[in-house]
């Protein structure tokens, strides 16, 4: 295994680890956590970077474990549609491997080149198909992991359906990496729909979109995706039906009528089109330096509109949100005018969310901000079984100290 | 404790335990001490704190038609029955969500929405008579999980009374509340984390239309390769069910139905927006012929293909028309395997003497081998616990799991270890101390209690609600 002493470009939220390990097979990835263990040493996981922001600095670093080596496929049964991929395996590697056989993993999270398979389980990362196909939770099937101890286990399976013993490969996602060290994970993969087609609805107000995303409930309609991109205090609403030709076109047909009847005039986009607003989706979600996800019921988005995007997007110069009204999930970003502010301002909008029953959490953030709100908010309600879990799984707290909600 | 919830519904008369000695299977049986029925979670509450008191175990209940002995008393525990809870608490249909207690009926769930156009996808075939609160200790799925997932991907949230008589909202209406994903372990945990006393469910929109197709063919290879083909082909059906020759004849024999004298049949679901569905039930039906169907029936209207689903749906219990006694597995293979793995099923079938029914889901590769026997003939039931046994870990060679949706209850804990090790197993051992670190809450169930293959696993004929022409198995 290769290892090297940490250097600035390793740190996580500017902490640097004074080691670092770079396992390049799961055995390797067991030893590497065995020698933290017998080291005493706290790690930290890395996959592709892309949301080492999300959570607390950690109160603590000796190492980082890089996921980057372990880089295989392992199996891949086009018939069976599962494949068991390692933990480091690219997002975009992967669906180059199921793309000659027709099929993808229905996971589009933010920056696909770099985000690993780790990575996603670990953050819950997804993009806007999961308005159809859910989230990681909703296609894995299991998982490889290492214990804190350095103890190689399983989860789950490589079939489609099993409930035999308890579901801990689901506990893993969004766990960030605080239950153990992803080694490979098992997911259920789709077939490649044949044809796709975006309708666009443009300035539409969170009234109307949320109308519209019902109407086309109502009609039984099956969109993949639906994302709405602000703009200044409206939205321009895009609906993209995956799946074979007729049936799309028939769709379309569909949601365009259902939009007359909500009183909004909207139009299929050619391919060229589509793919420029599904790229500004995209650019929405990559922003930088401060991200935040917010989480209502689907219903409430005109509340969401009202009382939580306008403080933050106010703060942010420039400032982008995508909202996925299906989901009643959404981010908004961009580049604070001042941290004092912007800390203000998302404690606003957190106090609104959850009078929703939601939550706002903050993803990216320069340090000033951090300094000024909790990247998480409150605990959540389970929180006393949530450390009891961490403490029987990580007794001494090592793995990615101090970077889970309260601390976990 | 019948001062928490009333003298009528705390009960420990032998003939008034009788009924709670076991589940859907009724092979092993256990008698508890103590069946208390509690009205509210504040009850439950109390009732777990004051069974932990006494140091009674307890075990969780719901409508009892769990097939792998998950409900299972043991020895001096206090049944906790659920079956009281059976209020709908709130729908709300903007959000597509329902709150229920844990005694409320599965089907009963749907039948609260399906005025507006909406249901409860989760179907297991007990749903007329099976409990949500049970559904969700089990994990449960259906026929239609191929396209719609299993109950861990229908429950928003629940209200969960911990080993210790505390109370602890878990998940919510609003998706990812941050924290670990404790909903998500608690799911399928088979009753030893918590007893959920309210569950948020998801609820869907009744899709725009449904295509239907009965398929024959000579034998379940073709059949098995029409379903691989069909799955090939991109198309993802809401359920694609296979009956071999003798489940059809019991099918036949049950319904009265003109099923012709075949090797097998498939009988296959496709749902969705009408334009999507009518092109992919056809291009089906262009695979099954090429695949080699004999006869492709497509129902002439809702009547015909209830009647369809009927004949499906009456299989498992149609196989006590053909044989004294049987036993049913519940295994889960790659779905690109059946025709191999079926025919290895038969072989091991002939190697013990017994004859093997399969009716199954065949799109999601879930097995539900019937092994046929006749407890008066001396031998035969243990050869057909064998059978049962040796088909399981055919499953396992195959990379698949010994069990796709019944649970592994007290029933196939003794075969956790032909598919986990014991750092496997370890780790749920951790997950289950971190809620309930004395294993208080329906002990004996899921985890292997020596760490050799010593134990025997239990088996079952048709249950008390099936006799009664209330339920199904499959």
């Amino acid at each position: 295994m290769r290892e090297r002493a940490g250097t600035e470009s390793d740190a996580i939220l500017g902490v640097v680890p004074g080691l670092v390990l770079e396992p390049g097979t799961a055995e390797e990835a067991a030893t590497a956590l065995s020698r933290c263990a017998r080291d005493r040493l706290t790690v930290g996981f890395v996959g592709g970077g892309t949301e080492l922001g999300l959570g607390h600095a950690p109160s603590e670093l000796d190492a980082v474990v890089h996921t980057g080596g372990l880089a295989r496929v392992i199996e891949y049964a086009p018939s069976d549609q599962v494949v068991m991929a390692e933990a480091g395996v690219t997002l975009a590697a992967l669906q180059g491997v199921l793309a000659p056989q027709g099929q993808w993993l229905a996971l589009d999270p933010p920056w696909p080149d770099r985000a690993t398979l780790g990575g996603i389980v670990a953050t819950n990362a997804f993009g806007p198909r999961r308005t159809r196909f859910g989230s990681a939770r909703d296609l894995i099937l299991g998982v490889s992991f290492v214990r804190a101890d350095g103890t190689a286990a399983k989860a789950g399976g490589k079939v489609v359906k099993n409930v035999a013993g308890f579901d801990v490969s689901r506990l893993m996602v969004g766990a960030l990496g605080t239950l153990g060290l992803l080694s490979s994970v098992t997911f259920r993969v789709h077939p490649r729909p044949e044809a796709a087609a975006t309708v666009l609805f443009p300035a539409a107000d969170a009234a109307q979109v949320t109308a519209l995303v019902a109407a086309a409930r109502a009609a039984q309609l099956e969109p993949s995706s639906a994302a709405a991109l602000a703009v200044s205090d409206r939205f321009d609403l895009g609906v993209r039906f995956e799946g074979f030709s007729s049936g799309v076109s028939g769709q379309v047909e569909r949601l365009l009528a259902a939009g007359r009847t909500t009183g909004l005039a909207g139009g299929r986009l050619a391919d060229a089109e589509a793919a420029s607003f599904w790229a500004r989706h995209d650019a929405a979600r990559e922003i930088l330096p401060l991200r935040l996800k917010v989480s209502a019921p689907a219903s409430r988005f005109p509340e969401v509109a009202r009382a939580v995007l306008p403080p933050l997007l106010g703060e942010l110069s420039p400032g982008a949100a995508a909202w996925y009204p299906s989901l009643g999930l959404g981010y908004v970003g961009g580049r604070p005018a001042g941290g004092a502010q912007a800390s203000a301002a998302v404690v606003a909008a957190r106090a609104a969310a959850a009078g929703m029953g939601g939550s706002v959490v903050v993803c990216e953030a320069p340090p000033e901000l951090r300094a000024g709100v909790d990247v998480w908010g409150p605990p959540p309600p389970g929180f006393a079984l949530m450390q009891r879990l961490k403490n029987r799984l990580d007794p001494d707290r090592r793995m990615n100290r101090g970077r889970f909600v309260g601390g976990l | 404790m019948a001062a928490v919830v009333g003298p009528r519904n705390c009960f420990a008369d032998p003939a008034e335990l009788l009924t709670y000695e076991c589940d859907g299977l009724t092979h092993g049986r256990t008698r508890p001490d103590l069946v208390v029925l509690p009205g509210s979670t504040e009850e439950v509450a109390e009732v777990v704190r004051l069974a932990r008191a006494a140091g009674r175990p307890i075990v969780p209940r719901g409508s009892g038609t769990g097939l792998s002995g998950g409900a299972r008393p043991v020895p001096g525990s206090v049944v906790l029955g659920l079956s009281r809870m059976r209020r709908i608490l709130e729908v709300n249909l903007p959000d597509a969500w329902v709150r229920v207690e844990p005694g409320v009926i599965n089907l009963d769930v749907t039948r609260a929405v399906s005025g507006a156009g909406y249901y409860y996808a989760p179907d297991p075939s007990s749903q007329s008579i099976c409990s949500i609160g049970g559904n969700v200790a089990e994990n449960s799925g259906g026929a239609h999980c191929l396209k719609y997932g299993f109950t861990v991907n229908h429950v928003l949230g629940a209200r969960v009374v911990l080993e210790d008589g505390s109370v602890v909202d878990l998940g919510g209406p609003a998706l990812d509340a941050p924290g670990l994903d404790l909903l998500a372990v608690l799911v399928g945990s088979e009753g030893m984390l918590g007893i959920v006393t309210e569950v948020t469910l998801r609820l869907l929109r009744r899709p725009e239309a449904t295509r239907t197709f009965f398929a024959t063919f000579p034998s379940t290879d073709e059949a098995g390769e029409a379903v691989s083909r069909i799955i090939a082909a991109g198309i993802l059906p809401a359920a694609i069910e296979m009956m071999d020759r003798l489940a059809i004849v019991a099918a036949k024999a049950a319904t009265g139905l003109d099923w012709p004298d075949v090797g097998a049949a498939l009988l296959m679901d496709a749902d969705g927006p009408l334009a999507e569905v009518e092109h992919t039930s056809e291009r089906a039906v262009d695979i099954a012929r090429q695949a080699g169907a004999l006869e492709l029936r497509l129902p002439r209207d809702e009547a015909e293909r209830q009647l369809m689903w009927k004949g499906r749906k009456s299989a498992f219990a149609a196989v006590g028309r053909i044989s004294p006694n049987y036993l049913v597995e519940d295994g889960v293979i790659p779905r690109s395997r059946i025709a191999p793995v079926l025919r290895e099923i038969e072989a091991m079938g002939q190697d013990h003497g017994l004859r093997v029914a399969n009716v199954f889901h065949a799109g999601d590769g879930n097995l539900h081998p019937l092994v046929l026997y006749d407890v008066r003939e001396k031998g035969q039931e243990e050869r057909a616990e064998h059978l049962g046994g040796e088909i399981l870990r055919m499953c396992v060679r195959y990379g698949g799991s010994i069990t796709g949706e019944h649970g592994v209850g007290a029933e196939k804990a003794a075969y956790m270890r032909e598919m986990f090790c014991e750092e496997d197993l370890e780790t749920m051992r951790f997950v289950r101390a971190a809620f309930d670190p004395d294993g208080a809450m329906n002990p004996g169930k899921v985890f292997p209690s020596t760490p050799l293959c010593g134990e025997k696993p239990d088996r079952g004929g048709p249950h008390p609600a099936e006799r009664a022409g209330l339920a199904e198995r499959w």
